[in-house]
C-alpha cells in the first residue's frame, strides 16, 4: 500500500505535466473541432460535425490533403530507400566513413528554415546553380517552385534530402546490431553475391529496424510544413498546399480556430493510425528474436 | 516578411525588457506595432521626440515579425483582457478590428482638439483608416506601388534610363526587349502574389471597384476587372514575365538580371541594401492607365486606439496623435521610405523638401500621392481569404493556364461565395 503510493508520489510530476502539457491542449483542440470558434469574433457555439461536412466539400482542404498523400508516397520510400543505400555503402568499405556520415547526416541537424533559403537559390529558376548547369547543356530549366506542375516534385526532392540521412543514421545502427558471423555463414553456405547476402541476411534481420524507419519517415513525411511556408506559401493555387499549412492558414490567417483544430484532428488520426499499424498489424511479422 | 534574428531579437527584448520604475502620476502604455526590420527605426526617434513633451508617458513596446502576426497577438490579447493599448496595423486589417468593437472610434477625440484639418489630418488622410463606418485609426505611414528598374539593362535594351515609357504598353515593349538579352535575363516582373494589393492597383487604375456601393455584390467582374487581367496576361505573353515567387522574383532582380519589377514603395529601403553596387537602381512612378479615373490603392499602416482605461487611453491617444502629426510623419518618412500621411508635411517644403532632394528614390511614390485611394478592405469575416482567392486565381494566368475571361468569372463566383449574406 504504502509502496504503492509512493510509486504514484513518483510520477505525479511527470503524470502533471502530462496532463498539462499534452492531454489537456489535445482535448480542448479535439473541443474546438465541434464549434465554430473564430478569434475576436464572440463566444464559440456547439455546431456538432458541420465542421467535418466542410471538409468533405472544400475544395481547397481536398487539394491539400490529395497533395499530402502524393507528398508522403514520393517521400517516404524514397527517403527509406536512399537511407539504405547510403547506410550499406557506407557500413561496406568506404574509406571516409566518418566524413560521409555527417555530410549525410547534416541536413538533420541543421535548421530547416535556414536549409530552405539555401535550396531556395539553388532553385531560382535565373539566377540559380541548377537551372544555370541546365541551360550550359542547352535544357530550359523549369521553375521549380513556382510552376504548380513541379512544385511539389521540388520541396518532395528537398523533403528526401532532409529524411535520407536520418535513416540512414538509423539503418547503421541497425546494420552494427547484425552479427558479422552470419553473413561469413552465408557466404560458405553458397551466398556468393553481395546481393545474395543482403537478400538472405542483412535484409530480413534489418526487419525491425526497416519497420521503424518507415514509420517514422511516414509521420515525419505527414508533418511537412517549413519547406511549404518558407518556399511556396502553398502557391501558386493551392498547388503546394499540405495538411499543416493548410491548418496553419485557416487557424491563424482566416482565424478560424473551429476549422483548423478539425483539421488537426484529421492529422491526429492519420499519425495515430501510423502507430497503430506499427505497434499491432507488422510487430508480429518483423521479429527474429 | 521572413522572421529573421534582427526581428526576433528585438521583439524578444521588447517582451522582457525590465519595466521602467513608475515615477510619480506616470502613466505606462503599451504599444505595438509589426515588422520592426522596417519600422523600428522611426519609432524609436519619435518616442525620443516624444518622451521630451510627455515626461511622464512610459512608453512599454510590442513588436510582431510581420501584420499578420500582430492581428492574432491584438485577438489574443483581446481574448484574455490582458490589452495592448495602442496598435499600429495595416490598413486593410483596420475593418477587422472595426467589425469586431476593437478599434475604437477616435472621431469625437480629434473634435475635441478644435480644428485638425488646420493641423494636417486632411480628409485624404482620414479616409486611409476609415473604416467599419468609424475613424477606426489614424493613417501613420503609407505607401503606393512603384516601378523599379535597372537602368544599366533598359540602356543596353536600347530604352532611355531617363525617359522611361509612362504606359503599360512601352512597358511591356521593353520589357521584351530585355528579355531579348539572354542569358536568363528576365524583362519585368509584377508583384501579383501575396495580396489582392496589386491586382487592385490595375483595377484602380483602370477606373475599376472591388464591390458595389452596398457591398453586397462583386463590381470588378465588369470590362475594368477584364482589362486589368488582360493586362496582366500580356505582361507574361508580350512582356515575358516568368513565373516566380516574390522572393525569387526581388533575388533575381537584386542580382542584376530583371528589367523592371513593380511594387510598393516601402521596399525602396530593402532594395537598395539588397542591389549594393550590382547595377544603378533608379524608381519611378507606376504606368497610367486611365489618365482622368486611374487611381492607385495605399498600403501602410495606422494606430489604432484600443486602450479603456481613461487614463491610459489618453496617454495613448498623445501618442499616436504625436506619432501622425506633422513632426511625427516627417521623422517616419525619414526613417523608412513610406510616403508622410500628414497634409502639412506634405505640403510644407520645410518639414521633408531637403530629405527628398537628396534622396531621389524615394521621390516616385510622393509624386503620385494625388492618386492614392485607400486598400479596399472586404466585409465579413472572410475578408482575408477573399484576398487569397484573388492571388490563386491570377496564379492561373500567370501559369497560362486560363485566359483572362474565365478566370474572371471564377474570381467572381468564389468571391461572392465568401461575402456576407445580406441580413434583413
Amino acid at each position: 500500500m504504502r509502496e504503492s503510493s509512493t510509486g504514484w508520489l513518483l510520477t505525479l510530476p511527470a503524470a502533471l505535466a502530462f496532463l498539462l502539457l499534452v492531454l489537456a491542449p489535445t482535448l480542448a483542440a479535439v473541443t474546438l473541432a465541434f464549434t465554430d470558434f473564430e478569434l475576436g469574433a464572440g463566444p464559440p457555439a456547439w455546431i456538432g460535425l458541420e465542421n467535418f461536412r466542410e471538409l468533405l466539400e472544400d475544395q481547397g482542404f481536398l487539394k491539400s490533403f490529395r497533395n499530402t498523400v502524393l507528398y508522403v508516397g514520393l517521400v517516404a520510400p524514397a527517403s527509406v530507400a536512399l537511407g539504405l543505400a547510403l547506410a550499406l555503402l557506407i557500413e561496406s568499405r568506404a574509406p571516409l566513413r566518418g566524413f560521409f556520415r555527417a555530410v549525410f547526416f547534416l541536413p538533420v541537424v541543421s535548421l530547416t528554415v535556414a536549409m530552405a533559403s539555401a535550396w531556395q537559390y539553388l532553385l531560382h529558376p535565373t539566377i540559380g546553380p541548377i537551372n544555370a548547369a541546365l541551360r550550359a547543356i542547352g535544357i530550359a530549366g523549369p521553375n521549380w517552385l513556382s510552376d504548380s506542375s513541379t512544385v511539389m516534385l521540388s520541396l518532395s526532392a528537398i523533403g528526401v534530402w532532409e529524411g535520407a540521412g536520418f535513416n540512414m543514421v538509423l539503418f547503421m545502427a541497425g546494420l552494427t546490431a547484425i552479427p558479422k558471423e552470419l553473413r561469413e555463414a552465408a557466404h560458405v553456405d553458397g551466398a556468393r553475391s553481395a546481393w545474395e547476402r543482403f537478400r538472405l541476411v542483412t535484409w530480413p534481420l534489418l526487419g525491425p529496424t526497416t519497420l521503424f524507419v518507415v514509420t517514422i519517415s511516414l509521420i515525419r513525411a505527414v508533418r511537412v510544413f517549413d519547406t511549404v511556408a518558407v518556399l511556396t506559401r502553398g502557391g501558386p493555387n493551392k498547388a503546394s498546399e499540405v495538411l499543416l499549412y493548410t491548418m496553419y492558414t485557416e487557424g491563424f490567417t482566416f482565424l478560424r480556430l473551429g476549422y483548423s483544430a478539425a483539421i488537426t484532428l484529421v492529422f491526429l488520426a492519420i499519425v495515430l493510425a501510423l502507430m497503430w499499424v506499427q505497434t499491432r498489424v507488422m510487430d508480429k511479422r518483423v521479429h527474429y528474436a | 516578411m521572413k522572421i529573421d534574428r534582427r526581428t526576433l531579437a528585438a521583439s524578444t527584448a521588447a517582451l522582457f525588457a525590465p519595466r521602467v520604475l513608475r515615477a510619480q502620476g506616470a502613466t505606462e502604455i503599451t504599444v505595438h506595432y509589426a515588422q520592426p526590420v522596417i519600422y523600428k527605426e522611426s519609432y524609436d526617434a519619435i518616442a525620443a521626440e516624444f518622451a521630451k513633451r510627455e515626461p511622464n508617458i512610459r512608453i512599454n513596446w510590442m513588436t510582431t515579425p510581420n501584420y499578420e502576426e500582430g492581428m492574432q497577438l491584438v485577438l489574443r490579447q483581446q481574448a484574455t483582457n490582458q490589452t495592448i493599448d495602442l496598435s499600429y496595423q495595416g490598413f486593410n486589417r483596420l475593418r477587422l478590428f472595426a467589425e469586431r468593437g476593437i478599434a475604437q472610434d477616435l472621431m469625437p477625440l480629434l473634435r475635441a482638439e478644435g480644428d485638425y484639418a488646420a493641423e494636417g489630418y486632411s480628409p485624404n488622410m482620414l479616409a486611409l483608416a476609415h473604416f467599419g463606418g468609424i475613424q477606426s485609426g489614424l493613417a501613420y505611414a503609407a505607401s503606393n506601388p512603384i516601378m523599379y528598374f535597372n537602368a544599366d539593362l533598359v540602356r543596353r535594351a536600347g530604352g532611355n534610363p531617363d525617359a522611361m515609357p509612362t504606359d503599360w504598353d512601352g512597358i511591356i515593349a521593353l520589357s521584351r526587349k530585355i528579355s531579348q538579352l539572354g542569358d536568363g535575363i528576365t524583362g519585368m516582373w509584377y508583384s501579383w502574389p501575396g495580396d489582392d494589393w496589386m491586382f487592385s492597383a490595375l483595377l484602380f487604375g483602370f477606373g475599376g471597384r472591388m464591390l458595389t456601393e452596398d457591398e453586397r455584390d462583386v463590381a470588378f467582374a465588369g470590362p475594368e476587372g477584364l482589362n486589368a487581367l488582360k493586362l496582366l496576361d500580356r505582361m507574361v505573353k508580350e512582356g515575358g514575365m516568368p513565373n516566380l515567387t516574390r522572393d525569387a522574383a526581388q533575388q533575381a532582380f537584386a542580382a542584376g538580371r530583371m528589367g523592371m519589377t513593380f511594387w510598393t514603395t516601402a521596399a525602396v529601403r530593402g532594395t537598395i541594401q539588397q542591389v549594393g553596387r550590382n547595377f544603378e537602381l533608379r524608381t519611378g512612378p507606376m504606368p497610367i492607365i486611365d489618365a482622368t479615373r486611374g487611381r492607385l490603392p495605399t498600403g501602410g499602416a495606422a494606430g489604432m486606439l484600443i486602450a479603456k482605461d481613461p487614463a491610459k487611453r489618453e496617454a495613448a491617444w498623445k501618442f499616436l496623435r504625436f506619432s501622425t502629426s506633422a513632426e511625427g510623419t516627417s521623422l517616419m518618412a525619414r526613417n523608412t521610405g513610406y510616403v508622410p500621411t500628414n497634409q502639412l508635411a506634405i505640403d510644407q517644403d520645410r518639414y521633408l523638401g531637403e530629405f527628398y532632394r537628396q534622396n531621389p528614390l524615394f521621390q516616385a511614390a510622393t509624386r503620385q500621392a494625388s492618386l492614392m485611394v485607400p486598400w479596399y478592405a472586404f466585409p465579413g469575416a472572410n475578408s482575408v481569404r477573399v484576398t487569397q482567392t484573388m492571388v490563386d486565381q491570377q496564379a492561373r494566368i500567370v501559369e497560362q493556364s486560363a485566359t483572362p475571361e474565365q478566370v474572371l468569372a471564377d474570381m467572381a463566383r468564389e468571391v461572392r461565395r465568401l461575402l456576407p449574406r445580406a441580413r434583413g
